[in-house]
This record gives structure tokens, C-alpha cells and sequence, in this order.
């Protein structure tokens, strides 16, 4: 991978050390590793991966919550036909429109897809040619390589995959989210919203003794 | 621009700044003085309880979160007018007083010595506690209202030989219904968040709170008797397409008396963009940051365990409830030979949102293979439902320091999304990191007990999530050790104060709301004491501090 220019590359250091980057925080999904990964773009990314397609990011997508293959999302989108490796019974996270969510503006990853399509193909070839065209276990060792700590694009990486999490586990694309819509909340068994809350949330009865006589500590 | 000019500036609605609001209206209504001139400034917009929604989507996200990510450290902080308390989980709970007494520390942080000041102890804030739980109507429930992953970890515990006790709520038992969505603003004004007691009383009583203000930094006036000139940016916050930036429009306000209650993110960042014009703040200022010890973690029960082991009918309603009912102490109390020395924890039973999926292993992962994602990794997440989340609060040391200043608000902003980029690193002790490693293994050892479940353990990480930022601006006996006094005064400058999270000097072991509402309250009372000396209303005698009146206003009343 290409490194960004000098001075810019130092402007951002001077703002986030690398090295502490690659050993920082815990990856609460969403975008907060997009953010993080901003200074890791390589501007020289867009020219050398001109056929990488946003059916390669529905194929990583996969490879992070794999899912039964389908040709449409919750929302109706087209899903490429090789993206699915149809390695589980359930919807994955393509189905739960992570390519939207990779889009979304107040996600930010298009300022990342460059960089991260470039880094993922160049570890595909080493597991049997372009990332779409792998097998799962291929895509998986890919993303071993690319999620590992040695590799100094891991960040960029957390980022990729911060976005199907978010699109699966949080229904981010849908207002409101009930079961019946997103198929990540039916996986989970989430009903979603609940504006009547739930009866049955007790066992009425307790459990364990206790040390305090008011729940705090003295 | 000429500044408009007012007694005092409050900057942030949440605990500090409500509780600091309303004792100053009560103030200047037993003093025939209208609190008019008492102005809060939140960055964020106002919220009604039927503006928030039960949905994690990308608008609503970005709404009323805001996720900063640092070097080693993310951490949660809320956008609105009362700050945290509409997104809090309502868990009010005191601190144990080893925690006041505490010398443990950070290498390097200083001379030994007992790291709170000498005034504050659990003693001396237990009447300020009971005021705190007064004014945010804190009910324990009974075991009745004890969600099932509460009963269930209680249940667990108990079959492995611990105790473990119910948390006291800011919640209303009469309007909740237990549908488990505080994390996005309860609809339901169950959550007795400071928009329906503290900050509505005192904007009932006359304090003027203006939101969509960001405040930017502040200079000293050479105007007496006014000392401070605070700049805020207005913010574009409303309407459907907000980018939630500052607009280009800024406001200036004159001010005797300046209140910093922006939190542990917002606070510090402030008065560090301010320090050209107050070259005497302490260098300690955007030291000393931390996170509450917060350390998360999940279980998978086995609902056929439950039922054989527990005699549980079941589980498999993680989704139920309310997010926080019980935790235990067995791993803070009787560890007398452990005193001060940072090796306690306590763990509570916790449901912080859908999104902290990402944060665990599956709790199956197979030699060589992917531990937080992958096919394993979908396995666990179609049994999310027998899950339960734990929070170790942990004895850590505040590891983190404000390396710079952004240059507007407390994060650098790309978009209008709900991220943002923190200026500051993260880096864990050694003792910060061998407590977590000690609650993990403890909680691992619970989990497998009888063969219950399964341990999911944070994952591949040495940096934290954090939803409890502390510090930056902590309290100490002098200006060489921390930026504010016992009393939230800071040091070099009269009438500049700061009361919040970020004068808190370590993590507590508790969930640290109504820690921060208890020392809010005496540094409030202080303020008051000292007002007529500060060119505010002189105290009556006759001033009794009263519990701010309730007010519930419009919410979604459920069918049932």
C-alpha cells in the first residue's frame, strides 16, 4: 500500500500517533473506528483499485456476519450474486444492507473504501485471486491476515468492520426497527421497539441474599 | 461584539450544571433577586420524552450521542439539553468509602498520599448524597421488579456461592414498563432524567437555559464586578438535516461568576483552548483523565442449565426489563489486607445496547480461527436473546491525558454523524490492566460454574469503552496536583468553578451519577455560601435547601 504524501502524513501524525492507534481502544462498532482510521488513507488507492466494486465490500460483509444467500436486503437492494457465500441458515449482514450503511454519509467510509478495497484485494491474492471470487474459507483467512495486529492498515480494517456489526445489530438504516423489518433483530431475537414495554420481565422472586440494607455500600 | 452581561454562566446542563442551577435559583428567590441572570448553555437541543425514539438508527444516533474515540480509549457522551441524564441507565448508587480513601495511583502521579482531599470522604458527602437521591426520586426496587437478567445473574451468583444485591434507580416504578430502551432516551418519562426535576425546577423558577450553544473558550473581563467573558458558537442542531456544526454565528456573555460543567470530555478541552487567557490554570489541567474502571462483558447462559441448575423457567429475554438491577460486592468487600491498594471490583449485571455485540468474543472460537466476527461469531449473535452483559467496575488509575485541545467542542467532528475524534491517549497502567485480567477471570469462573454459559470476553483489545469519563480537571489539596479545590474553585482564578465529572480524582466502583450529584451539591452549597463575596446575592438565613419540584410533561403512555 501506498503511503499518504509526507506532509500530509505528518500533519495527521501529529494528531495520532500510529502506533497508538493500532493498540487503542475497544471497537464499540459504528463509526468510531471510521473515524479513527481517517488517517490512514492512502490517496494513491483510488487509481490502483479501479475494479473493486461494492460487491467486494458485500463479500467482506459476509465474511463478517455470514448470512443465507438472497438477492435483495430488508430495504429492497440489489445484492450481488457472488457476494453470499451461503455459509449459514439465517440472514447475515448484507442482508441487513451493510453496503448502504458502508455509503451513508454520517458513516463516513467512503473516504476509507480506497484504501481498505486496495489492502483486502492485495492479501486475496495470496489466498487464491480477487476476494469476490474466493471461497469463504479463502475470505476468512484474508481477513485474518488483514484483522491481524501486525498489519498496520488494522485499523482501516475495524473500521470495514464496524459497519456490517452496526447494520445487523443496530437496524441503522431503519427508523423504528421492529423484527418484522430487520432481519438482524429477527436473528437475534430483538423485537425492537416495545412502546407498550413487557409484562413478563420478572421472575418475581429473589434470587440471592444480599450485603446491603439500602443497595449501597456504607 | 458586545457581550451581554449576566451574574452567572453555566456551561452544560447535565448533574453539575443542573444541580449548580437550581440551589442558585433558590438562592436568588429567598433573596428577591429574579434568576434570570443565571444563564446554562448546552450545546445540545431540547428534548421532550416523546422526541426520543426506541431505535438505534443512524439519525437518532447522531441526535443525541456522541461517540469519541481517542487513542485507547472510546468513550460516550450525550448531546442534549440535560446532558447524560437522558441517556444514563439510572443507576444511583453511593460510593464505599475505601473508595475516598484511596492512594493507589498512576506511576509518576505524584507524592504518595490519599487522592480525594482531606474534606471529602463518604461521611462528609453523605448528606449530599441523600439530597442527590431526594432530588432524582433514587428507588430501589424489590425483587419484584428485578428484571429476569438480574434474577438471573443474582441466580447465578447465589448458586456459586456470592451474594448479590438490587441497584438503586432513578427510575419510576409507577411509569416504567420495563422495556429496556433508557440507552436512547426513555419516551416514556419513566427516567427521572434532570429535564423532569433539577434543570426543569430551575428553569421553572426563573434560570434561563439556552440551548444549541457550544462554548468555545473563555477570557477574563477587566469590567468588575464581572470576571469572565465566555464565547459559545451557535449550533445547527435543529430541522431534518442538521450538521450539527457550528453555524458561524457566535454569542458572548459577561459574567461574574462562571460555571464549567461540561463533563470529563467537555470541560477540560475549554479551558485548554482558554489557557492563553488564563496562564495560571493548573498544569495538571487534560491530565488525570479517566474511565470508572469501566471493563464490560458478556455471558451466554444455556436456558436448559437455567432450568436444571437454577430452577428458572428459562431464559431467553435478555431484551426485558430495565438495563441495570443488580450487581454484587463480593469482590470489594472484606479485602482488608487489600486496603487502598486498587485490587477491588464490583460487577454489575448491565445492558448497554445491541451494538456492544462487536465488543466480544463468540465464546466459541476455535483454534486459529476469528474470535470477534466470522461464522462462530454469527452463532452467538443468534443466541444474543440468553445473553446478559456484566460491568466490572474496576479500581484502575486515571491513565488517560488531553494531548491538544480540538479546535472547536470536545472532539473533531467530520460529518454529522455520531463520531467524532478525541484529542486524547489511553494508555492502561499496568495496574488498570491486571484488575481488568482480574475481573475477567472471575467473571469467566461464574459464567462456566455447573456449566451455565458461556464467558465472552472483550475482545483483542489493551484500550477501553467507556461510558463514565471522569477527571482532566480533578480535585486536589493544591494547585501542583490538580486544577480545582473540594469546592470545585479553581485554583488562580475567583469566581471560576468546576463542577462535573471532570473534577472526580478516581474511578469509584459504582456508576458515578450520583457521585458527581452528590459533590455537585456541596460544591453548589459552597457557591451559595460564598455568593454575596462573588457579587451574587447575599444568602438569607432563612434559606433552607429544598428538593426540586417534579415535572413529567408530555411522554408516550403506554395501552396497558
Amino acid at each position: 500500500m501506498n503511503r499518504p504524501d509526507a506532509a500530509e502524513h505528518d500533519r495527521l501524525h501529529a494528531l495520532l500517533s500510529r502506533r497508538q492507534l493500532l493498540h487503542r481502544a475497544s471497537t464499540l462498532g459504528l463509526s468510531a473506528i471510521v473515524a479513527s482510521a481517517l488517517p490512514l488513507i492512502d490517496p494513491q488507492a483510488q487509481a490502483a483499485t479501479p475494479g473493486l466494486s461494492d460487491a467486494t465490500l458485500q463479500a467482506f460483509a459476509d465474511t463478517m456476519i455470514p448470512g443465507r444467500r438472497a438477492s435483495r436486503t430488508d430495504l429492497g437492494n440489489p445484492i450481488a450474486p457472488l457476494a453470499i457465500a451461503g455459509v449459514d441458515t439465517l440472514p447475515g449482514a448484507v442482508q441487513t444492507d451493510a453496503l448502504a450503511l458502508y455509503h451513508h454519509p454520517e458513516i463516513g467510509f467512503n473516504d476509507l473504501e480506497p484504501t481498505f478495497l486496495a489492502d483486502l484485494e492485495r492479501r486475496a491474492v495470496r489466498h487464491g485471486g480477487d476476494f469476490l471470487h474466493l471461497d469463504f474459507g479463502a475470505r476468512v483467512q484474508t481477513c485474518l491476515d488483514g484483522l491481524d495486529f501486525s498489519n498496520p492498515a488494522r485499523v482501516i480494517w475495524e473500521a470495514a468492520a464496524a459497519v456490517p456489526f452496526t447494520a445487523f445489530c443496530a437496524a441503522a438504516l431503519i427508523r423504528d426497527a421492529t423484527w418484522r423489518q430487520a432481519s438482524g433483530y429477527r436473528v437475534m431475537g430483538l423485537p425492537g421497539i416495545a412502546p407498550d414495554g413487557y409484562a413478563d420481565f420478572s421472575y418475581r422472586r429473589q434470587m440471592s441474599a444480599e450485603r446491603t440494607r439500602n443497595g449501597s455500600l456504607p | 461584539m458586545s457581550a451581554e452581561r449576566v451574574d452567572v454562566v453555566i456551561v452544560g446542563s447535565g448533574f453539575g450544571g443542573s444541580i449548580t442551577a437550581w440551589r442558585l435559583a433558590e438562592l436568588y428567590r429567598a433573596a428577591g433577586v429574579s434568576p434570570r441572570s443565571i444563564v446554562v448553555l448546552e450545546r445540545g437541543r431540547r428534548y421532550r420524552h416523546v422526541d426520543f425514539r426506541q431505535s438505534m438508527d443512524i439519525d437518532h444516533l447522531s441526535d443525541v450521542y456522541l461517540l469519541i474515540q481517542g487513542q485507547g480509549a472510546q468513550v460516550v457522551t450525550a448531546n442534549a439539553v440535560g446532558g447524560g441524564s437522558n441517556l444514563y441507565l439510572a443507576a444511583s448508587l453511593r460510593a464505599p468509602r475505601e473508595t475516598f480513601e484511596r492512594r493507589d495511583r498512576r506511576p509518576g502521579d505524584g507524592p504518595p498520599r490519599r487522592m480525594w482531599p482531606r474534606a471529602i470522604s463518604r461521611s462528609a458527602l453523605d448528606p449530599y448524597y441523600g439530597r442527590a437521591e431526594h432530588g432524582l426520586r433514587v428507588q430501589r426496587p424489590t425483587w419484584d421488579q428485578v428484571s429476569k437478567s438480574g434474577g438471573l445473574w443474582a441466580a447465578t451468583l447465589h448458586s456459586a456461592g456470592h451474594t448479590c444485591d438490587r441497584v438503586p434507580l432513578a427510575i419510576s416504578e409507577q411509569r416504567c414498563v420495563n422495556a429496556k430502551w433508557c440507552h436512547t432516551g426513555c419516551i416514556f418519562g419513566a427516567k427521572n432524567s434532570l429535564i423532569t426535576n433539577y434543570l426543569w425546577a430551575a428553569e421553572h423558577a426563573g434560570v434561563q437555559v439556552r440551548p444549541n450553544l457550544q462554548v468555545e473558550s473563555i477570557s477574563q473581563s477587566s469590567a468588575r464586578p464581572y470576571r469572565f467573558v465566555v464565547q459559545a458558537d451557535v449550533m445547527d442542531n435543529e430541522g431534518p438535516h442538521p450538521t450539527r456544526a457550528p453555524t458561524g454565528h457566535q454569542i458572548s456573555l459577561e459574567c461574574k461568576v462562571l460555571v464549567m460543567a461540561a463533563g470529563a470530555m467537555g470541560t477540560p478541552p475549554i479551558l485548554m483552548r482558554s489557557q492563553p487567557n488564563l496562564p495560571s490554570l493548573s498544569s495538571q489541567l487534560g491530565h488525570n483523565l479517566g474511565v470508572n474502571g469501566d471493563h464490560v462483558a458478556a455471558i451466554e447462559f444455556d436456558p436448559g442449565r437455567v432450568r436444571s441448575v437454577l430452577g428458572l423457567p428459562g431464559y431467553h429475554e435478555f431484551y426485558k426489563g430495565k438495563p441495570i438491577t443488580t450487581m454484587s460486592y463480593d469482590w470489594w468487600v472484606g479485602r482488608r489486607s487489600h486496603a487502598y491498594d486498587g485490587t477491588r471490583f464490583n460487577l454489575q449485571e448491565i445492558f448497554l445496547s445491541t451494538l456492544t455485540n462487536f465488543l466480544y468474543d463468540s465464546g466459541r472460537t476455535k483454534p486459529g480461527g476469528p474470535s470477534w466476527w466470522g461464522l462462530q461469531k454469527k452463532h452467538a449473535i443468534a443466541h444474543w436473546s440468553n445473553r446478559i452483559e456484566l460491568l466490572a467496575m474496576v479500581e484502575d488509575t486515571q491513565d488517560g491525558t488531553f494531548f491538544s485541545p480540538p479546535p472547536q467542542g470536545d472532539a473533531a467532528r467530520a460529518n454529522a454523524g455520531p463520531v467524532a475524534l478525541g484529542t486524547f491517549n489511553y494508555a492502561m497502567s499496568e495496574q488498570s490492566l491486571a484488575i481488568r485480567a482480574a475481573a475477567n477471570r472471575v467473571m469467566d469462573g461464574i459464567a462456566r460454574h455447573r456449566g451455565l454459559g458461556r464467558f465472552m470476553a472483550l475482545t483483542e483489545t489493551e484500550g477501553v469503552y467507556c461510558a463514565h469519563p471522569l477527571g482532566g480537571c480533578r480535585m486536589a489539596e493544591s494547585p501542583d496536583l490538580g486544577v480545582v479545590d473540594d469546592s470545585g474553585a479553581v485554583y488562580g482564578y475567583e469566581g471560576l468553578f468546576c463542577i462535573d465529572g471532570s473534577i472526580i480524582p478516581t474511578s469509584l466502583g459504582v456508576n458515578p451519577s450520583l457521585t458527581i450529584s452528590a459533590v455537585s451539591e456541596r460544591c453548589a452549597e459552597n457557591l451559595v455560601a460564598r455568593a454575596a463575596e462573588l457579587g451574587l446575592p447575599k444568602r438569607p438565613a432563612s434559606l433552607r435547601f429544598r428538593t426540586p419540584p417534579q415535572h413529567i410533561g408530555e411522554r408516550v403512555v403506554p395501552r396497558r
